[in-house]
């Protein structure tokens, strides 16, 4: 028996290292994210509704369509979380129980190694083709459907719209700068073993049609057709390495000024996709939910 | 790379043991779904044998929702289409302002039933509105189109529900 929604929702910790990366990176996407981990205040959130009937209707629906493993709903799970649990220690889940202060990841520093840029850079691409095959799973639409995911990207609000804002600041342009979709681009061009040999590459191959060459073309497509609206995003917020690290600091003790040193703890110590992903989930079921009832 | 993690592992748990007082509990969950949740499966392991219409395939309801050129200031995106069920953003000045939906109500006979007692008409389909941000009406006793919008008032929601092809989904 696959966990419920609900107890998916509500297995999100309400404060944590994540949370507070997130919501340090607030001023990318002001306003867009609210940690939502109850599943009566999601709905509440979604419908704008008051009675208690109406609101167990739609939750009990959305209970329903999740469980039924054919709505894709549970795979688009798997993926953002998959996405996280390859990059992410088992331990640092633990810092989550740490709150009312500012997060301590000094003690990781001292461990962390940084990754080689051409590693970085391909571990960030492939992340971004998780969120295409999240979007897609959630939408119903094949693997592969770049242009839909690329024009929707625009559109993307509230829990996404945040996932993208910390992807791009910490996947992206804290390690690998203001160049980073031509690292990105240059490093999928390398040997394919480096694609298949990444960490997560596992949890996204299985949704883009073809063999290996092919996946790759899907991975870069995606990257090159989406370069004007994630550069805009980064040259219109203002993201910057020095930006990032500045906000990040004011939110997490991190002693270490190195760049690619606090990349690296942060991608470890932190789960973003797994926990605006679950939420986006939540979200898109719920909305699905009050619309059939 | 297995000393590293238990490095990892020993300094978190010092972190965290460290941080004891600093902790803060979560607030407490709610168990109110916890028996739907549990009813869900059960549903599943023996579903009814009752027969249904055959399933409505994606890519059959997206073309009866409101043409762009119909939606004057408004800009409509697409934002799921799956088997049985469309979904569209409807947006103004970049803000999401409502939902439209088409969904196959032929499996969820309570969805169908409320339509019994609507007191008004659309192009002559039953329509009521639903809660405080729905209004919705019901073609060919199987389709659900409903507006969903927390801004919009009742008229204005029914006002965009004209715009659908009513007619053309009858028609599936």
């Amino acid at each position: 028996m696959s966990e419920s929604l609900h107890a998916v929702l509500e297995g999100l910790p309400q404060s944590s290292l994540t949370t507070h990366v997130l919501g340090a990176l607030d001023w990318i996407v002001p306003g867009e994210w609210t940690n939502i981990t109850l599943f009566e205040a999601m709905i509440k959130d979604v419908t704008g509704e008051t009675d208690e009937a109406l609101i167990q209707q739609v939750g009990e629906r959305a209970l329903q369509l999740y469980a039924d493993e054919s709505t894709g709903y549970q795979r688009a799970v798997q993926v953002y979380r998959g996405i996280d649990s390859a990059s992410t220690v088992a331990g640092a889940a633990a810092m989550a129980n740490l709150a009312g202060q500012r997060f301590e990841i000094l003690s990781f520093l001292t461990d962390v190694t940084p990754r080689a840029d051409t590693t970085q850079a391909i571990d960030a691409g492939i992340k971004f083709a998780g969120e295409l095959v999240g979007f897609t799973l959630c939408n119903g639409l094949p693997g592969d459907s770049v242009g839909d995911f690329v024009a929707s990207l625009a559109n993307y609000g509230k829990e996404e719209r945040m996932r993208l804002a910390a992807w791009l600041a910490i996947d992206c342009v804290l390690p690998l700068g203001p160049d980073f979709v031509t690292k990105v681009l240059e490093a999928l061009d390398g040997p394919l073993e480096s694609i298949q040999e990444n960490r997560v590459f596992e949890f996204v191959s299985e949704h883009l049609p073809g063999g290996i060459a092919e996946q790759r073309d899907t991975i870069k497509k995606n990257v090159e057709e989406s370069r004007g609206h994630l550069e805009g995003m980064v040259s219109q917020h203002g993201i910057t390495q020095e930006t990032v690290l500045a906000k990040v600091k004011e939110y997490v003790a991190i002693a270490d000024d190195k760049l690619d040193v606090a990349a690296a703890a942060l991608d470890l110590g932190t789960n973003t996709f797994e926990h605006t992903g679950i939420q986006t989930v939540a979200r898109r079921v719920i909305t699905r939910a009050y619309g059939e009832i | 790379m297995i000393l590293r993690r238990m490095l990892v592992a020993l300094a978190v748990v010092a972190a965290v043991c460290a941080g004891v007082n600093g902790c803060k509990k979560d607030e407490p969950k709610s168990t109110r779904w916890d028996d739907a949740a549990a009813a869900v499966t059960t549903v599943q392991v023996s579903p009814s044998g009752a027969p249904a219409a055959p399933a409505i395939q994606a890519g059959v309801l997206p073309k009866y929702f409101p043409k762009d050129e119909s939606l004057a200031g408004y800009k409509r995106v697409h934002s799921a289409d799956k088997e049985g069920y469309a979904e569209a953003k409807l947006q103004k000045d970049g803000k999401e302002v409502a939902i439209l939906s088409i969904a196959d109500a032929e499996k969820l006979a309570y969805a169908k039933a409320k339509f019994d007692t609507a007191a008004d008409k659309l192009d002559g389909y039953p329509l009521m509105t639903v809660g405080n941000n729905q209004t919705s009406v019901l073609v060919k006793g199987r389709f659900q189109v409903k507006v969903s919008s927390q801004t919009l008032d009742n008229d204005a929601r029914k006002g965009i529900l004209s715009k659908f092809d009513l007619k053309g989904l009858e028609g599936t």
